[in-house]
């Protein structure tokens, strides 16, 4: 299990964002280690997903830094889109490429970004498609698949950039229920392979199995963090109390 | 609030280009239109059949003299539909750039265009800056109908790559992507299926509008009617052959476009 003695993979300082006049991120500061599994939870609105987002810079901040894997992001001079090869991210909205075949969408960045050959990247793609349990269906568009399975092929399309983080925007709140378990057996298959990942959800069981630490959020800022066992039998802030009583 | 937010943006935007002009496009499930199609395009085949073979004279003898026209508006018509894509994609996508300098000459180029009239464009490249630079009348008309459509064209693509969800880029960017890439290999090849019905459109208006050279000295379907008219006085006749002429080429191009229109949405 990772430790604070473990390198830090994503380092936050200070952070800042605004949407206007709303506070999204109110001064976090926050390290994640490598190999840490991080689960993100707080009331809608809470600022979670821009925190998530703002790690590959689909949010920009306002103010602070955020390092990742010792490069400082909100450094004008980087290269963002070589960092974001490393970060895969997972959406609650699948967005798979609807015009590419499963197969193809899990290759494309593949064959575009990492300059890989179409034989090579769709031997990895195999591979990955059979471990998210969906080969079967690699030649099928996305639209014959059921949301389950557009999931399990936009986390397969993100693992086959072979990235250090993996960060999962609430991938289960557009699924039917019956088809929330196999897009979270496929995660926590991920977790035990020793992947860094920052997970925003609100499923409290994978949650209490994965990680290593939680953290809660409101109002953009940090109210409180700890382990499953701190949140779930003694947490301190009244706000985490009234938060864990409303969705447990 | 970001999460409210985020919801919303990955909802598909329901966008119908609607362009009005040009010959109506029959869709199979438009059965009215369809039959009308019919009736016009045989109706009109048979009227030139019937007065060519039995009134031979003039009939018969305008249409001789017609095709050479014909190539031309067909030579100005495809060089200004294939530069005015050309046009019209980096219009599009400077309108939805975030830069503001390209952003801004994009805007500017659609609003002015949009604001004069295509005969006085045709004018001026050729009247008025044919007294600065000494360009042919054919490259005049051709430019004149690219640089004019493209402002159309430019706004079609911009609508249509707005009708992609946000959550594409998002996804292709994630992936490590460059925005030209992700355009070049995610968003426009969906954005292709929108785009092209207003695109067809604008081909045949633009064929109906090459009419219009015909006022500079490019001897395009009309000009050649013209020519012979006033040679042999046959107003009447000439220019009832001439426009049969264009509604033929132009329902057979709606016809044409429709079926590529179907290929393009049944092969995604």
């Amino acid at each position: 299990m990772p430790t604070d003695k473990s390198p830090v993979m994503v380092e936050m300082r200070d952070v800042y964002k605004y949407f206007g006049q709303l506070k999204a991120l109110d001064n976090v500061s926050l390290d994640v280690y490598d190999g840490e599994k991080m689960v993100l939870i707080g009331p809608s609105g809470s600022g979670k997903s821009t925190l998530l987002r703002s790690i590959n810079q689909l949010e920009k901040i306002d103010r602070g830094h955020i390092i990742v894997d010792g490069i400082d992001i909100s450094d004008p001079e980087t290269d963002i889109n070589k960092v974001r090869e490393e970060i895969g991210m997972v959406f609650q909205s699948f967005n798979v490429f609807p015009h590419k075949t499963v197969l193809e969408n899990v290759s494309l960045a593949q064959v575009v970004v990492r300059k890989r050959s179409k034989k090579e990247a769709s031997e990895i793609s195999r591979e990955l498609l059979d471990k998210v349990g969906i080969i079967e269906k690699a030649n099928e568009y996305p639209e014959k698949l059921s949301g389950g399975q557009q999931q399990r092929v936009a986390i397969a399309r993100a693992l086959a950039m072979k990235p250090k983080i993996m960060l999962f925007d609430e991938p289960t709140s557009a699924l039917d229920p019956e088809m929330i378990g196999e897009v979270l057996e496929v995660m926590i298959k991920l977790a035990k392979e020793g992947i860094t990942m920052i997970v925003v959800t609100h499923e409290m069981g994978f949650a209490r199995e994965v990680a290593d630490r939680i953290i809660f959020m409101d109002y953009g800022a940090i109210v409180e963090e700890g382990t499953p066992e701190h949140f779930f039998k003694n947490p301190i802030q009244e706000r985490t109390k009234i938060f864990l009583n409303q969705i447990l | 609030m970001a999460e409210i937010a985020d919801a919303d943006k990955d909802k598909p935007k329901k966008i119908v280009i609607d362009v009005g002009d040009g010959a109506a496009i029959p869709s199979k499930e438009d059965v009215g239109l369809f039959t009308a199609w019919r009736v016009a395009f045989t109706g009109s085949i048979a009227i030139v059949a019937y007065l060519a073979i039995f009134h031979p004279d003039p009939y018969w003898r305008i249409l001789k003299f017609l095709p050479d026209g014909i190539l031309v508006t067909f030579q100005v018509t495809i060089a200004a539909i294939i530069l005015s894509l050309v046009i019209g994609l980096f219009t599009g996508l400077g309108r939805i750039s975030k830069n503001k300098i390209l952003n801004g000459i994009a805007s500017l180029y659609v609003e002015v265009i949009r604001g004069i009239p295509l005969l006085v464009q045709l004018f001026y490249i050729y009247f008025a800056l044919g007294r600065i630079v000494n360009v042919p009348a054919m490259a005049s008309a051709i430019i004149a109908m690219s640089v004019c459509y493209g402002a159309y064209m430019g706004e079609i693509f911009r609508a249509g790559i707005e009708s992609i969800p946000k959550g594409q880029m998002e996804a292709a960017r994630s992936l490590g992507m460059t925005s030209a890439q992700a355009m070049r290999h995610v968003i426009l090849p969906q954005a292709i299926k929108t785009i092209l019905p207003p695109v067809g459109n604008e081909f045949v208006a633009l064929l109906k509008d090459s009419s219009l050279v015909s006022i500079l000295a490019v001897s395009d379907l009309l000009r050649r009617g013209r020519e012979f008219a006033a040679e042999s006085f046959n107003y009447f006749e000439t220019y009832t052959m001439v426009a049969l002429v264009y509604l033929i080429i132009t329902l057979f191009l709606s016809k044409l476009i429709s079926i590529m229109e179907d290929r393009v949405g049944a092969n995604r």
